[in-house]
Order: structure tokens, then sequence, then C-alpha cells
């Protein structure tokens, strides 16, 4: 039953038909928890001991680097099952998700670097967190740029998803790596995770930022998709029915 | 053997394809003195650095047209109908690129490295490192190259260059254990632990990425 | 859990000089996300009207 759940909505017109039904709901669930969850971190917080008021770039900055990482992963599972499966439907995904992994993971940049500002003093440390956030961000640049080469989308779905399969191989190793190296240079970062213990109502909101984002980005996923399906498939008949 | 004896054949004759890179590097090494204000101490702190940087463009250079030519004549889809087994094929080839540039090149930053730090002991221990991680870096960008078969190096080289920095961050640590006289040999076999995986995974993907395009 | 972390506008808005920062990410973040989703919606318009033009 499983299986046929997953066949019916491994093909697009059902995932569109679907996926038309809970959009709105998610979108707008989304927004408000993240604008309520935003307001709520950028306003009614107290303010932090140590690093005054510019701790509270924490509501903006974390999201996205959280997402960044798991959209990659979100993209090899799906070039995984694209290429035992022969799923199309993954294949459009892949290349929908790029460019928002891309747009997360500069926003994660950005925010961090203008959070190290006021907090480390500079904006821009070699530190083991930050380089692998570059790194995973030259690699989605990598990954759009290489379909984009490509006009036969079919062998570019192929190539890409190998290549998304390598890199996802390679993501430990960078962090682990970039870990060892860091260790000679020790830098005086505050890393988020070292913290042992955030206060519940620094906490709450960061939570629900998260579950905000996330939803937004999952609207943003979903209309990119159906970008891809539009794009891919104008030829099909039903495509046409339905618009 | 006959496979073998082809394509270090086919490679001796595109002169210009294992001869360049080498003379690349050199012309890198020999460069480099030049721009810094002669005083020995600063020669020796960022040569290393400098050392693995050109033994990666150096690799990124080698490989830039490795299946191109086969590519166009045809030679690559007479391979995959014939009996004999393409991963093989290609592993083979990256082992003839490696023996006829990698190993020259460690070869030589071995030389440049005794030349610039006149440490012979250091230097030895430069050696197995540079062959070692020139055959990781020949693996990673042949496999850029296939993704970005005919449409230039530049794109198969950006790629891939995030896949060759864990390397690049090992090397540099473990000259510094070599400096501090450290035991760098840890280093060293993580290295080949490395290349171990990926010359058996690396040529498999190869192949299955130029079935790819030649489907 | 819910008091104003500020006495008065002005200062919610300059937050000790760390403002500028915090505004700042807050402008990129929601600029970004907006610019995205609009302009995936305008790419699946162009691409519906396209359809509806040829069919």
């Amino acid at each position: 039953m499983i299986k046929r759940f997953i066949h019916q909505f491994a093909s697009p017109k059902t995932y569109l038909f679907q996926v038309n039904k809970v959009y709105r709901y998610i979108f707008y669930i989304s927004l408000i928890i993240y604008s309520f969850s935003l307001t709520w971190g950028l306003l009614f917080t107290p303010e932090d001991f140590v690093q005054g008021n510019s701790y509270r770039i924490i509501y903006l900055h974390v999201p996205a680097s959280f997402i960044s990482q798991s959209l990659y992963a979100i993209m090899a599972i799906a070039s995984i099952t694209y290429l035992i499966w022969r799923v199309k439907l993954a294949a459009y995904f892949i290349i929908a998700i790029a460019p928002i992994g891309a747009m997360t993971t500069f926003i994660a940049l950005i925010s961090g670097s203008i959070w190290g500002i006021p907090t480390w003093g500079t904006w821009w440390q070699w530190d083991a967190r930050i380089t692998s956030t570059l790194i995973l961000f030259i690699m989605y640049l990598g990954l759009i740029s290489l379909h984009n080469s490509f006009s036969n989308y079919e062998k570019a779905d192929k190539l890409l998803s190998w290549l998304v399969i390598v890199g996802f191989v390679n993501i430990p190793i960078i962090k682990k790596s970039v870990d060892w190296w860091s260790t000679l240079h020790q830098s005086a970062s505050i890393t988020l995770t070292d913290k042992p213990s955030i206060d519940p109502s620094m906490l709450y909101p960061l939570i629900g930022c998260i579950i905000g984002f996330f939803g937004l980005i999952i609207c943003l996923v979903i209309l990119s998709s159906k970008y891809q399906i539009f794009k891919r498939e104008r030829k099909k008949s039903w495509v046409k029915e339905y618009v | 053997m006959k496979i073998f004896y082809l394509e270090h054949l086919k490679l001796r004759k595109k002169t210009r394809s294992w001869l360049g890179p080498i003379l690349v590097f050199s012309l890198i090494m020999i460069a480099y003195p030049l721009t810094v204000e002669f005083l020995q101490t600063n020669l020796e702190k960022s040569f290393y650095s400098l050392l693995w940087i050109s033994i990666l463009l150096s690799m990124m250079l080698a490989t830039e047209d490795i299946f191109l030519e086969d590519f166009s004549d045809g030679t690559l889809e007479q391979t995959i109908i014939s009996n004999t087994s393409f991963p093989l094929l290609i592993a083979n080839k990256i082992f003839i690129y490696w023996l006829m540039i990698g190993v020259p090149i460690s070869f030589l930053s071995f030389l440049f490295s005794l030349s610039l730090t006149q440490d012979f002991n250091l230097s030895l221990s430069i050696f197995p490192l540079s062959v070692v991680s020139s055959y990781i870096f020949l693996n990673l960008f042949v496999f850029g190259n296939a993704l970005s078969l005919n449409k230039g190096s530049v794109l198969g080289a950006i790629i891939t260059m995030p896949l060759a920095l864990p390397v690049l961050i090992i090397l540099g640590k473990s000259v510094i254990a070599i400096e501090f006289g450290i035991n760098y040999l840890e280093f060293l076999l993580l290295l080949l632990g490395i290349l171990s995986i990926i010359i058996t995974i690396v040529p498999f993907i190869i192949s299955y990425v130029i079935k790819a395009h030649l489907e | 859990m819910f008091e104003f972390a500020f006495s008065s506008v002005r200062e919610a808005i300059h937050m000790n000089g760390h403002g500028v920062y915090v505004w700042t990410v807050f402008l990129i973040v929601i600029t970004n996300i907006t610019y995205f989703f609009i302009n995936y919606k305008n790419k699946i318009n162009k691409i519906k009207n396209k359809l509806d033009a040829s069919s």
C-alpha cells in the first residue's frame, strides 16, 4: 500500500494536485509562525548579558544555516532516488532545490559575517564553521552552473545527481578536516553549540523561527518544483488541461 | 597489458598534455623566489602552501583534455560497446597520467624543496606526500572533467575544487607536523586511506557519468 | 516573557548601537525571501501564459 502511494505520488501530476491543496495552508501558517516568533525574538526577548542586543541576529541566522545543510541532505536523497528508481519527480526536485539552497546559504553567510562585526570585531574569520559553509555555498553554485550548461535535461539530471552524491560524501569529510585544521589557529569565536543552556524565553522564539522559516522554504521549494514541472512537461496534455 | 601500453603511447604522443603541466609547475616554483624579498626565512614560510597549490593547479591542467579526444573521435563509444571493462580502462588512464605527470612533479617538488630549504629529511618526507596527493587530485579532477566533458575544463574545475579542499587541509597539517618533528606518518596513512577509497570508487562513477553523456 | 524589551520605538531601532546590524540582516533576509517568491510566481505565470497562448 505504501509502495502504491509512493508510486502515485511520484507522478508529477498527482504531486501537483496534492501539493496545490496544501500549499496555501502551509504558506499562511508558516508565515504567521515566522512573523510572530520573529517579532517576539527581535523585540520582546530580554537583552543578552554578554553580546548585548546584537544577539538578536540569532533569530535570522540560525534557521538559515540549519536549513542550508538539511536542503543538501534532501537533494542527496532525491538524487539517490532518481538514480536507482528513475523517479522523474526526484530529478525535478534536485534542480528545484539548488538555487534555494544557495540562497539560504548566502543568507547564513551574510548574517553570520554581519553578526561577527559587533561580537568578534571582525566580519570574517577562517574558522571551521564559516569555511565549511562557504564551501557548501560554492558547491551549490557549482551544481547550478553544471545544470545550466546542458541543454539536454535528462543528461543534466543524471550528471547532477552523481555530483550531488559525491559532494554529499564529501561534506562530513570537509566538516571533520576543517575541525582538525582550525585546532591549530584557535579562534576565540563563540559558536552556537557551545552555549551550555539558552534561556527558555530566548529558546522558544528561536524554535518558532526555525519552524516558520522551514515552512516558508518548503513553500519556495513547492513553487520552484512546480516551475520545473511546467517547464519540462509543457508538451504533455495534462499540463495544458491543468492550465 | 595491451590497454596499458596503448594508453601510455597515446599520452606520450601528446607531448603538450604531459610536458605542459610539468613545465608550468616548475615555472611556478622558479617564479616563487623572485617574488619574495630575498631572505631565507621569508622563503620558507609559505613555500609549502605554494607547493601544494601548484601541484593542485598542475593536476587540473593535466586533466584538461583527458577524455576530449577520445570523445570526439568515438573511441569512448567503441570501448563501451566492446568487451573491455570500461572502469578498468579509466583507472588505467588515470594511472598512466599519474605515472607520467604526477610522479615527475613529486620528484621535482622534492628537488625544489631541497633547494629552497636545504633540509634533506624534510624534503624527503615531502616526496611521498606529494605522490599520494597528486594521485588523489588527478582522480577528483578527472571526475570533474567527465562531468563537463565537452563543456570546457573550467566548469569541471569549479565543480571539483571544493572536493579537493580536505586533502589540502591534511597536507598543511602534515607539513606542520614534519616541521615540529612530530610523526607525520599518520597523515600519510590518512591520505593513503582516502586514496584507496577513491581509486576503487571513482572509476565506476566516471564510467556511469560518461555513459550518461553518450546516451 | 512578553515584555517589550525597549522603552521606546526609537530605542528599539537603535538597540544600543547594534540596531544597524540587526536591521540590515533583517532586511537582507526579508528581501531575499520575497524576491524568490515573486520571482518564482512570475516564472510560473509566464509559462502558464505561454501555454494558454499555444493551446
